[in-house]
């Protein structure tokens, strides 16, 4: 087994975009890309689809990565993240093929 | 008269429809409208109410007397954000962040309050002019920019939101979906006209009044649903605003149509675009222009507040302003 990491990001839809380009410019090699539902946060529950803009909607990304790209990319997601809303958490993850991440 | 248009306005089915979706919502009823369903039945509306409004202007000409109008109306749209702003700014204890992106908002339109109005205008018998639904499309925009420029003043320059791209604002603001439907449909029905019409209307005109009824349950169940979860975010300053706002906009968009000398259905139309508020395009670019604005007031205050008033007790009182100045 080899290590890597495993990066959670959730984050409002209406940044998606910002976020799966500064995870590509870092170099991962893939994402996955799931809506939320609903949550509470800010004092305050959310629902998704609750307007036709879409602009209350979250999503969450999920990549494993290796930590080099972690390193090239934390600084951006920092700046995402404490710019949108959005909360980002890194763990570690044990992969059995390490040449996909 | 006046008392008849108000009953016929408030108990028509629209009105009903959206008002069963609200207060099923606020008594927490478990009632969906699925997601796909209600985004296709917005697409549908804006399409059907964009060819309308093409067919019709496809009948007459571009007369200087409309493009007066729609730069009234464009004027209309960049200038009230900062009546708004200093409003709220008086008013609420919003930051000013909040409350740039808030009156960006009352600067925009609601298309769906615009449709509620044609439907209460046609049900009096009060003819209205293709060409108003360009002037829908119009007013969409400018007020973003005014939002913008209220949040950016006086504000330190700071660095670019990573991953950010050239252009996505302007994509968000230009090409977003209600603009490019809206406008597309508008000039598809200008280019084919009547007889483009014909073939099509079975789908666009008949089924139109149902349809619309069904998206204002879920406007109704989204309203209330954007009510109970935010209403905590506004204090009484903001709440006042969400009513007091639409009927400043439509004084002012009242005295600019007797100055014009517009007929009753368009003057009707052109305050009702003037007193409502975006709750569509405005929040999906101001996510990317102002992330640091919260939707829970903006969005609360427009769909939650504004456009229940407009629907209910707006729209009539909108007619009889423009019966009294109209043409």
């Amino acid at each position: 087994m080899h290590n890597k990491k495993r990066l959670e990001m959730i984050i409002e839809k209406p940044a998606l975009k910002r976020a799966s380009r500064v995870l590509e410019e870092a170099g991962v090699k893939g994402y996955t890309v799931f809506p939320a539902m609903g949550g509470y946060g800010g004092n305050m529950r959310w629902q998704r689809g609750t307007d036709l803009s879409a602009s209350r909607d979250m999503v969450m990304i999920i990549s494993i990565l290796d930590e080099t790209v972690v390193t090239k990319a934390i600084d951006a997601l920092e700046n995402l993240v404490g710019a949108h809303i959005g909360v980002l958490s890194l763990s570690d993850v044990e992969v059995l093929r390490p040449e996909k991440f | 008269m006046s008392a008849d248009l108000i009953l016929s306005t408030i108990l028509s089915p629209i009105v009903l429809f959206f008002v069963l979706g609200l207060v099923a919502s606020l008594l927490r009823s478990q009632m969906t409208v699925p997601e796909a369903f209600a985004k296709g039945l917005a697409i549908y509306l804006m399409m059907a109410i964009g060819i309308k409004g093409g067919v019709e202007m496809s009948k007459t000409a571009i007369t200087p007397d409309i493009l007066l109008i729609a730069l009234a109306a464009l004027v209309l749209s960049f200038a009230t954000p900062f009546l708004s702003y200093m409003i709220l700014r008086v008013t609420s204890k919003m930051s000013r962040i909040d409350a740039a992106a808030t009156a960006g908002h009352y600067g925009s339109i609601s298309i769906v309050t615009f449709v509620a109005a044609t439907q209460a205008l046609e049900l009096a018998g009060i003819l209205t002019s293709g060409y108003m639904v360009a002037m829908a499309a119009l007013m969409e925009v400018p007020a973003i920019m005014s939002a913008l420029l209220l949040a950016r003043r006086g504000m330190k320059k700071s660095g670019e939101v990573a991953g950010s791209e050239k252009g996505e604002l302007f994509r968000e603001v230009f090409l977003n979906a209600s603009v490019v439907v809206l406008v597309g449909a508008l000039v598809i029905g200008w280019v084919t006209g009547e007889r483009g019409m014909e073939k099509i209307a079975p789908f666009f005109v008949t089924p139109f009044q149902g349809v619309l009824c069904l998206f204002l349950l879920d406007m109704g169940l989204n309203a209330g649903r954007g009510l109970r979860q935010g209403w905590r975010q506004l204090d009484v300053g903001a709440l006042s605003f969400g009513i007091s706002m639409p009927l400043i906009s439509a004084a002012i968009a009242t005295l600019i149509c007797w100055s014009m000398g517009l007929s009753i259905g368009d003057a009707a139309l052109l305050i009702t675009l003037a007193a409502s508020a975006s709750y569509i395009a405005v929040p999906a670019a101001m996510r990317l222009a102002l992330p640091k604005a919260q939707p829970s007031i903006y969005l609360t205050l427009s769909l939650g507040v504004t456009f229940p008033f407009n629907l209910t007790v707006g729209i009539p009182l909108y007619i009889i302003l423009a019966q009294w100045v109209g043409g």
